[in-house]
């Protein structure tokens, strides 16, 4: 992550502790929704035994839907912090951004250069054949009259 | 009942101490409550009684059937009397049973199962087994949908994310944090204002259109929706001639529309994502492109409010300016929405545009020299991103103009540079077109096209190559190029046309220099002269400028073959003996079609004083005209040759 290497590189000291922090609270949040999960799922997994009367089934049934949705909690909660990842990686991968805009900025330049040079290039070849049209069309025996 | 009755004696229900404390405390028994005071009663039932009475009942029967059959009922007496005795358990557990389950203060205080049997403990095992699997099946089914929904969820966030960095990468995109933040919308824009005015305090006022929400369409992917009509682009055109191609081209041009986005979401799924975000792109360019229209016309009207060189306004409404550019000229700069409602937009340009009848457009722009609408469009919105949009160290150098606002009343504006650039350009069209009709008629003149590069002005020259003259023709090889230069006859006459603005210069030799003249002097005979003219006089001043310079080269030839003439403006002049004199005399007539130059040989009689009595006799005897034609310069040449030879009778070279 860019914000690995936020530290001591940032424009400012406070931006850099605030986006160490940001990190520190997104692994805390990892961790723990990854934790709920595994955790949830060896309850499951130890709910399987089959020893006991029936009249444990239905609190076991519960239990066990109970975890489950806590399992999918954890796992949406871990996908909305993928997809905060992302929108942090677009707005704030300043550095790649920067040189991408350089980058697009030198060659929309570099395109406008070419243009011009096409075009004063275009300009001199008409130029040219005009002078030289002009000049057979004079020098032609065929020059006929404007008819207005 | 029978006997004795039984009493039993309960204490009063008085509270009675049960002990005092040290401290004076005094201590009573708990009261009981309700139920406890039932459970008290119902222990107190004596059941004996019944027992009792049972057992006398069955002693009796005992004793009776005893008596009856004493030996022979034994041994199953004792089974009877158990079985009666378990009876009356049974019906007192029964009986207990009943006030429990009816709720009647009794509970069950201790319950023993009984050890169950194998099989039990087995099917018991089986049906909490399938219960549980039972569970766990459905709960594969729920982690399965649940697993379903993420992915999908993450192939839309991906397909929408990547879409969106794409964007990123050509646009400015920001996000809002929307505190309460709908399914459908996180709160990016992307931000279309362009900053980079170079005069920014004159234009600092963003469009509506210049920040573009992103949301999500119906299959998660981003979209980008504007209302219709939104865009507008900058149209140009002159007044009565283009009248009918105007939606068209528009409609042409300008394609997409967010009607058209939101119904080809349908077919959305034969396009890729490459194709939809080069669509978006299409679409957000369109979309910078208006703002950039919309910042263009914004500043062309403030600058039409300014009083500068070239601008002359004759009509101004909501999104239309109208300008006249001189000469019976008015083009109209407009903004109009750039997609759909053709039908409006042609009725819209209708009632723009005075009510001429509809000319061809194309043949209409050659005939009268219009310069292509386009490319006018195109100039207009180059002057003023260069002049506008970039930064003052890289402006470049549009000579003759400066930048809008800041310059003097003599120095136009971007508009007033504009205006006067089409001007220019449709006069000088003009220009050409009777340069071209006067070279065409003589056959000895060339027309060069100089291309200036400046939008202001245009420039031509006129070529006569002149044949070359025999008798240097040997001598000429064998001197140096130095005497070559100095000594060779000119073998080309040029005559320069330059239009600035509307004004026309002519600029050529051929005119006799007066100073000249009388130093009879062979040089400098021709000098440069530059004079303005207008475009009505424009062909007799060329064809007056190239007659003299063919004067002025029949002279130089008589000269270098030792014959003095007399030059005037149109006339050369041979003396003859006795004072005669055979002038060539050029005549001028632009109107000719066979030829604008006319050539007629003059004679007259010695005495200059006396030709003006006989002016009024036509055909007089002591002057004679005949009428040459149109000569080429060959002809011309060797008519002077001859004249020479008439005149040099007894001269040497």
């Amino acid at each position: 992550m860019n914000k690995g290497t936020g530290v001591g590189t940032g424009p400012t000291a406070a931006a850099a502790a605030a986006a160490t922090q940001k990190q520190k609270s997104m692994m805390q949040r990892v961790e723990t929704d990854i934790a709920n999960i595994v955790d949830n799922f060896t309850q499951l997994v130890n709910v399987a035994r089959v020893n006991e009367p029936p009249v444990r089934n239905s609190q076991e049934t519960f239990m066990m839907e109970m975890r489950a949705a806590r399992m999918v909690q954890a796992a949406d909660s871990l996908l909305k912090l993928v997809s905060e990842l992302k929108q942090t990686a677009i707005f704030s991968g300043f550095a790649s951004l920067n040189d991408h805009v350089e980058q697009r900025t030198n060659e929309f330049n570099q395109q406008a250069e070419k243009t011009d040079r096409m075009l004063a290039r275009i300009g001199e070849e008409a130029a040219a054949s005009l002078k030289e049209l002009e000049c057979h069309y004079y020098s032609s025996a065929q020059r006929t009259a404007d008819t207005e | 009942m029978d006997g004795n009755l039984e009493i039993s004696l309960d204490k009063l229900p008085v509270k009675r101490l049960d002990a005092i404390e040290e401290n004076g405390a005094e201590r009573y028994p708990p009261d009981s409550s309700y139920d406890e005071k039932r459970v008290s009663l119902i222990r107190r039932i004596d059941f004996a009684w019944a027992v009792e009475d049972d057992e006398e009942r069955e002693r009796k029967k005992k004793q009776k059937k005893s008596s009856k059959d004493a030996s022979a009922t034994w041994q199953w007496q004792s089974m009877v009397e158990n079985l009666q005795l378990a009876h009356q358990e049974l019906s007192v557990i029964i009986d207990l049973i009943n006030t429990v389950e009816a709720n009647d203060a009794v509970t069950v205080a201790g319950l023993t199962r009984p050890k169950p049997l194998p099989n039990e403990v087995l099917s018991d095992l089986a049906v909490s087994a399938a219960t549980k699997l039972q569970c766990y099946r459905q709960l594969g089914k729920y982690f399965k949908q649940s697993s379903n929904s993420f992915e999908e969820q993450i192939a839309r966030e991906a397909r929408f994310y990547g879409a969106l960095i794409r964007l990123q990468q050509n646009w400015k995109v920001k996000r809002q944090r929307v505190a309460a933040a709908s399914s459908s919308n996180e709160g990016f824009t992307i931000d279309l204002f362009d900053n980079s005015l170079y005069d920014s305090a004159a234009m600092c006022r963003p469009s509506s259109l210049s920040t573009i929400r992103v949301e999500h369409d119906s299959a998660g992917m981003l979209a980008i929706n504007l209302p219709p009509n939104s865009c507008r682009s900058l149209h140009f055109g002159f007044l009565g001639v283009h009248s009918s191609d105007i939606p068209k081209d528009l409609s042409k041009i300008r394609t997409h529309d967010s009607v058209e986005q939101r119904t080809r979401e349908s077919e959305k799924e034969s396009k890729s994502d490459d194709d939809y975000v080069k669509e978006t792109h299409t679409l957000l360019r369109e979309v910078h492109q208006s703002i950039f229209d919309d910042q263009v016309f914004e500043m062309l009207n403030r600058e039409a409010f300014k009083q500068s060189v070239g601008v002359n306004v004759t009509g101004i409404r909501e999104n239309y300016l109208q300008l006249s550019i001189g000469q019976g000229n008015t083009l109209f700069i407009s903004l109009v929405p750039s997609n759909k409602g053709d039908n409006q937009d042609s009725a819209d340009t209708q009632n723009l545009e005075s009510a001429i009848v509809p000319l061809q457009s194309f043949d209409t722009e050659k005939k009268w020299g219009f310069p292509n609408r386009t490319s006018c469009e195109i100039y207009l919105q180059q002057i003023v991103h260069e002049n506008a949009f970039v930064n003052e160290k890289d402006k470049p150098n549009l000579s003759s103009t400066q930048a809008s606002g800041q310059s003097g009343k003599d120095e136009p504006g971007l508009l007033g540079h504009f205006c006067l650039s089409l001007a220019h350009r449709i006069f000088s069209n003009r220009v050409l077109m009777e340069l071209e009709n006067v070279v065409c008629r003589v056959p000895y003149l060339h027309l060069m096209t100089h291309p200036t590069w400046h939008s202001r002005t245009s420039s031509w020259t006129i070529f006569m190559k002149v044949p070359q003259s025999i008798l240097h023709a040997e001598s000429q090889s064998l001197k140096s190029d130095f005497q070559n230069l100095k000594d060779a006859i000119k073998s080309q006459f040029r005559t320069k046309v330059v239009v600035n603005d509307d004004r026309i210069n002519v600029e050529g030799e051929g005119a006799p220099n007066v100073v000249g003249l009388f130093k009879r002097s062979s040089e400098n005979t021709c000098s440069v002269n530059k004079y303005e003219c207008d475009l009505a006089d424009l062909p007799v001043i060329i064809l007056l400028q190239v007659a003299s310079q063919v004067i002025c080269w029949l002279h130089e030839e008589a000269l270098t073959v030792g014959i003095k003439t007399n030059r005037d403006f149109l006339c050369l002049t041979f003396e003859l003996e006795q004072g005669e004199t055979v002038s060539l005399v050029a005549h001028v007539n632009p109107e000719d079609i066979k030829g604008g130059i006319s050539w007629w040989l003059v004679m007259e009689d010695g005495f200059a004083e006396d030709w003006k009595l006989q002016m009024d006799m036509h055909d007089g005897a002591s002057e004679y005209r005949k009428f040459l034609g149109h000569l080429t310069l060959d002809v011309l040449y060797s008519s002077l040759m001859d004249l020479v030879s008439l005149c040099g009778g007894g001269r040497n070279h």
